[in-house]
């Protein structure tokens, strides 16, 4: 094995255009064996065809996805545990004979087949289901097989679209639990979602992708210090415009006497709090960490400005 | 409770068209469409051949019995008879009343009475043409040798005309005609179904949207290939248990002479089945390829079906004159050589240079096929929703 440097999945520079349409524009970043990264991003914004893109099925116009610094072959691309935004399975197929198939076709013995898709029915508590047809499955249940159908026959890493999207709160759980494990063994896991908390939550990084570019990319921390800052201050009596000569601040939100300032990169918070003090007393002044989603939006916004 | 077996290669990486065409298999086989139509077929097969051979009737011997002066006759009856290709057997019949009796009863046809020169025959509705001429024949000699005719001389009096044939018909056409209409029909349902088989099984893919996990891990070419090998080995199998059926009930009726359909004959048209298979098969992936729901299927490989019943039609077009213009240069043109090439050979001697050149222009057809419906496929495949345009595919 090459360094832990050396083991991330490279997207570089990758474009695809669908006629007119422009869905992936130079896009370029990287997914590090033993992370869990989130990829978020408006419906349209070009996530399914980045992970297509990963996985071969479609053929970029340009750039190269990478895997231990070469490029993925087809070889190489039997071993990503994928997970189609398009959900799909052979719905008259049993449930274990189906995942002992995709186990073999993704080079597996039958007998090592065989013994993966018994252990991940287990894993997700279908065992008892084992030899139903796939199409007497509840949607829910036919998800966890999809998720089975990623896992069973040991990737090399997940790249999944939207895995979380239709689950029962429970079902969430194992599918977090199962995600965070398999990064912990080192794969790089990468997946969709709309569900930002649950990203902001479970993923070490995030990705955040808009009209097929890169807009912010990191930790959430990382993010959030890329993103503007933002202050809750409380002054009662003050009039109604005393933060009018600070530079750099912009009024969102009014709650009462409380309001909701968000400081442009560089400002000093505390000159705020100086306009602040010169009104009157000063009963609260909180900074406040801003969640993923008000992170999205501010992305999303300032570059659809 | 699974205890069925996994089938081989438990401890073996199978090469995915293997692994694809043991799936296709494994499902058609558990399918009720495939043990329902498999017996059906067989059935079918079965009654058809039964009621031909209750239709075509059998050719039972005409019983003919003598009484007194007649009896003499029997022996130059049965000569003529013979020599105008009646089947008969004669008796003798003591007592002319229970003759007619028995006539009446049906266990006798013909009862003949009166003297050797002078008989009457007695029938119950009607008499075979050829036996009463026989009869005639066998009176006229006996009269003849009461005249005073020598045997030699009464025998050369009575000898037949010779007819001399210019074109003599093949003893076994009739035959030949019905083994192969019967095989023209088989392979044309045959054909449209396992290439509707393998159009459905490629829509199934893609309106299941198992498509994208498929072809995340093997070519489309290996998923197409794996598709159209592992249904035609179903149809072949279910071709076989018909076909065995169909051979032991001919055998049973003894409708068709079993010779007829050799062993030579047989591996030629599994030959033509699997030639015409892989042609229709591959075509109608392409087409299916192109549409994401199963209501589709019919109007999108329409096209296609359209030549399979073109050759159906040709098929009777041809068979009355199978080594005219019409059925030669139609059976050498790769979408209805299968069946016109394949029932021409029942049928009649085949000059070998056509069969070459039918065999050569349907190999290059497919070979030509397979690269353009591996195109079509591959980009046609994760194209769901509205029906992708046959150019547009082909542009990828």
């Amino acid at each position: 094995m090459t360094g832990t440097s050396q083991r991330q999945l490279e997207i570089d520079g990758i474009s695809k255009r669908y006629g007119q349409t422009v869905a992936v524009d130079t896009l370029t970043f990287e997914i590090r064996a033993g992370e869990v990264f989130g990829f978020v991003g408006r419906n349209g914004a070009g996530k399914t065809t980045t992970m297509r893109v990963v996985l071969g099925v479609l053929t970029p116009d340009a750039g190269a996805v990478r895997w231990l610094g070469v490029p993925l072959t087809y070889e190489a691309r039997r071993h990503i545990g994928y997970m189609p935004e398009e959900r799909g399975l052979y719905p008259k197929m049993r449930v274990a004979e189906q995942l002992t198939y995709l186990g073999e076709l993704h080079g597996m013995t039958g007998a090592e087949a065989r013994q993966a898709s018994v252990h991940w029915v287990e894993r997700f508590g279908l065992a008892d289901r084992a030899d139903a047809e796939v199409q007497a499955l509840s949607l829910g249940n036919q998800q966890r097989i999809q998720l089975a159908a990623a896992l069973v026959f040991g990737p090399d890493m997940l790249v999944l679209d939207e895995p979380f999207a239709g689950l029962d709160p429970v079902a969430v759980d194992v599918m977090s639990a199962v995600l965070r494990e398999q990064a912990d063994a080192g794969l790089p896991v990468i997946f969709s979602s709309h569900e930002l908390e649950l990203v902001e939550r479970l993923c070490d990084r995030v990705g955040i992708i808009d009209h097929g570019t890169m807009l912010a990319c990191g930790t959430v921390g990382e993010l959030r210090a890329g993103g503007r800052e933002r202050r809750w201050v409380a002054v009662p009596g003050a009039p109604g415009d005393w933060e009018a000569g600070v530079p750099g601040v912009r009024l969102i939100q009014t709650d009462g006497s409380r309001r909701l300032f968000e400081l442009d990169p560089g400002v000093d918070d505390q000159a705020l709090l100086q306009a602040a003090l010169a009104t009157g007393p000063v009963r609260e002044f909180e900074r406040v960490e801003p969640s993923l989603g008000e992170l999205f939006r501010t992305v999303i916004g300032e570059a659809g400005a | 409770m699974n205890a069925r077996s996994w089938g081989l290669g438990g401890t073996r990486r199978l090469p995915t068209v293997v692994l694809v065409a043991r799936r296709e298999i494994r499902m058609r086989l558990r399918s009720r469409v495939f043990v329902g139509g498999t017996i059906v077929m067989t059935a079918l097969v079965v009654i058809g051949i039964v009621a031909a051979s209750l239709l075509a009737g059998r050719t039972a011997p005409v019983r003919v019995g003598f009484s007194g002066g007649s009896q003499a006759l029997q022996r130059t009856f049965t000569a003529s008879a013979a020599a105008l290709g009646a089947n008969v057997t004669v008796s003798d019949i003591t007592d002319v009343t229970a003759g007619e009796a028995q006539v009446t009863a049906g266990t006798l046809d013909v009862l003949v009475t009166g003297s050797e020169t002078a008989p009457t025959a007695v029938a119950k509705a009607a008499i075979a043409s050829n036996v009463e001429s026989a009869l005639s024949l066998a009176a006229e000699a006996a009269r003849l040798a009461d005249a005073g005719l020598s045997p030699a001389a009464v025998a050369s009096a009575m000898a037949l005309v010779p007819v001399q044939l210019l074109q003599p018909p093949n003893p076994k056409d009739t035959e030949n005609l019905f083994a192969s209409l019967a095989l023209g029909i088989l392979l044309w349902i045959a054909l449209g179904q396992y290439g509707n088989m393998v159009a459905q099984g490629v829509v199934e893919e893609k309106a299941t949207r198992i498509m994208e996990i498929l072809l995340a891990t093997i070519q489309p070419s290996r998923l197409l290939a794996g598709k159209v090998i592992g249904v035609g080995l179903v149809g072949l199998l279910q071709l076989t248990i018909v076909g065995a059926a169909a051979l032991v009930a001919v055998h049973v009726t003894d409708v068709a002479a079993i010779p007829a359909l050799g062993v030579a004959s047989i591996l030629g048209d599994i030959s033509w089945f699997l030639l015409g298979f892989l042609f229709y098969a591959t075509a109608y992936a392409a087409v299916a390829s192109l549409v994401s729901r199963q209501e589709e299927v019919q109007s999108a490989v329409a096209p296609i079906s359209i030549f399979q019943i073109a050759g159906y039609l040709l098929m009777y077009a041809a068979l009355p004159d199978p080594s005219g213009p019409l059925a030669t240069v139609c059976s050498l043109l790769p979408p209805f050589a299968p069946i016109l090439m394949a029932v021409r050979m029942a049928d009649t001697d085949v000059p070998f240079w056509q069969v070459g050149l039918a065999v050569a222009l349907i190999v290059a057809s497919i070979v030509g096929l397979t690269w353009l419906a591996g195109r079509i496929y591959s980009n046609a495949a994760l194209r769901l929703g509205t029906r992708v345009r046959f150019m547009e595919a082909f542009r990828g």
